[in-house]
């Protein structure tokens, strides 16, 4: 068994380190396994040699695989089938094991079944193993995904302003040091990721429909339509999203009495509906830059992978925010992933910010 | 845009009585909520039923002000389920748990809600958006049940 008092004496044996990762926070269950080696115990982290040993989440795997044929009905959200098969695909258990020095879980936010999943199965790793545990937040992780690429972790220089977008988050945090966050905005109802979806489902382009939302709007003229932007001169740096879904509605209620075709004029609404989510995404980050003076502006979430709002915040960026980087995570990591927990453990660690087995708990209403 | 929402028609349903509101625009949720406050209790299901952008989020939010909230009460819908404690009680209420049913894709999966268990600690609040994905489970505690169809 391990101490607290241990714990907190505890350092990596060398300045290689082994970290795994674990996230169960809502619908995606992954595991992974991340190396970090440093030149010397006082280098920079962010010099920091950084490989992915493993690296598995289950909707990437077919259902076959992760079950042999047979498919449990609730398993695919309570995460225990699928990560004792992801854990025993990762290779740490039985002959010729991988090792680990430490275990990193999403403790929240989430849905408290879900995350407890992860929290029970990394304390009981932690107890049979002995390794130190780290309890990492979500949004940390998910701005951990950026670290992940080696560009930007050469240029990694505080404070960073983060734009986290996805199904369930909508935030602007300022990372000013290593585990040192503060929320400048967040959204006051809908995430940016909900409102693709939803207003795709509006469009009848089904749910979860963001993606083929985006798809779509390629073909479209982004100024079709007049939509609202929701928030844009408001002075705080939230944001609103669920009005969009009135005005959508509203909009395709009265395309379809004007009996205009609906299938003519869809590329144009999805291009203005997607126009409106950008513009006010990237207006509200500018504005939150020019305030809070970053020196790097980064991009993660779901929603980062969007390619019309890359393209526009790269643009913004250059032109409003002169000599700001933007970072964005690897491709493959914007959604929930273990990595970026990991990555983000490996944050904790070096600001010694250790739990220990006995006290870690899932915390689902969590904030940063 | 919050005008382009006039003429929503909404229908509360307590006990076996129905009442009538109209709500033109979003600032005349709160008439909708002080009422509403007087009928709910600890164990309360209120269960709140309109398409995509009827305002169930909107009239949520103004529940959750009257009763004393002050955070942000975003849409659950990524998460399924967010909790607030209220700072002081309201009719024995002490916490308000806000779930959404739209991604459900089966009764079943209401287990990773675990809902039964929110509600024992006898002082919450449950606010269910989309209850229709899970008529059954409503089904069976209907006596705790307060409908609020938005149109």
């Amino acid at each position: 068994m391990v101490s607290p008092v241990k714990i907190f004496d505890f350092r990596p044996p060398t300045t290689k380190i082994r970290i795994l990762g674990i996230e169960t926070s809502c619908d995606e269950t992954s595991v992974a396994i991340l190396e970090s080696v440093r030149a010397h115990g006082h280098a920079p982290l962010c010099e920091s040699k950084i490989r992915l040993v493993h690296h598995e989440t289950a909707t990437q795997i077919p259902i076959h695989a992760r079950f042999g044929g047979v498919v449990p009905e609730v398993a695919a959200r309570t995460h225990v089938a699928e990560l004792v098969s992801l854990l025993e695909r990762a290779g740490i258990f039985g002959k010729g094991k991988r090792k680990f020095d430490v275990i990193a879980v999403t403790k929240g936010p989430g849905l408290a079944t879900a995350l407890r999943v992860g929290v029970e199965a990394a304390r009981t790793l932690a107890w049979s193993s002995g390794a130190p545990i780290v309890g990492v937040n979500h949004l940390e992780g998910h701005m951990a995904s950026a670290w992940l690429m080696p560009q930007n972790r050469r240029r990694w220089e505080f404070p960073i302003l983060f734009l986290l977008v996805s199904g369930g988050h909508t935030e602007l945090v300022l990372m000013r040091d290593y585990c040192s966050y503060k929320i400048l905005g967040r959204t006051r109802d809908d995430a940016a990721g909900e409102a693709f979806d939803k207003t795709a489902k509006l469009l009848g382009l089904g749910y979860p429909g963001g993606p083929a939302l985006s798809k779509t709007a390629e073909k479209g003229r982004p100024d079709a339509f007049k939509l609202p932007r929701p928030m844009l001169h408001d002075k705080s740096f939230d944001f609103s999203f669920s009005g969009l879904k009135t005005a959508v509605r509203v909009l395709v209620a009265n395309l379809v009495r004007g009996t205009k075709n609906e299938v003519t004029i869809l590329p144009d609404l999805c291009a203005s509906i997607q126009a409106a989510i950008v513009d006010v995404l990237v207006a509200k980050t500018v504005a939150a830059a020019i305030e809070s003076k970053p020196k790097a502006v980064a991009i993660v979430g779901g929603v980062s992978a969007n390619r019309v709002l890359q393209a526009v915040l790269t643009k913004a960026v250059k032109t409003e925010l002169p000599g700001v980087t933007l970072f964005a995570p690897p491709s493959g990591f914007y959604t929930d992933n273990a990595a970026m927990i990991a990555a983000a453990g490996l944050w904790r660690i070096s600001q010694n910010r250790l739990d220990s087995w006995q006290k870690l708990d899932a915390e689902p209403e969590l904030d940063i | 845009m919050k005008k382009n929402a006039a003429g929503r028609k909404v229908v509360l349903k307590a006990g076996g009585r129905a009442r009538r509101f109209s709500v033109p625009t979003a600032a005349d949720w709160p008439s909708v909520s002080s009422e509403m406050i007087h009928l709910i209790r600890p164990g309360t299901i209120l269960a709140v039923q309109g398409d995509l952008g009827a305002g169930k989020t909107t009239f949520i939010q103004s529940l959750a002000a009257a009763l004393g909230i002050k955070r942000f009460v975003p849409s659950p819908t990524f998460a399924l389920m967010r909790a607030y404690k209220l700072p002081k009680a309201v009719n024995g209420i002490r916490r308000l748990v806000h779930v959404d049913a739209y991604r459900l894709k089966d009764e079943s999966e209401l287990q990773v809600l675990d809902l039964d268990e929110e509600l024992v600690d006898g002082q919450t609040l449950l606010v269910l958006e989309w209850p229709e994905r899970i008529a059954g489970w409503l089904g069976s505690r209907l006596k705790n049940v307060i409908h609020l169809n938005i149109n």
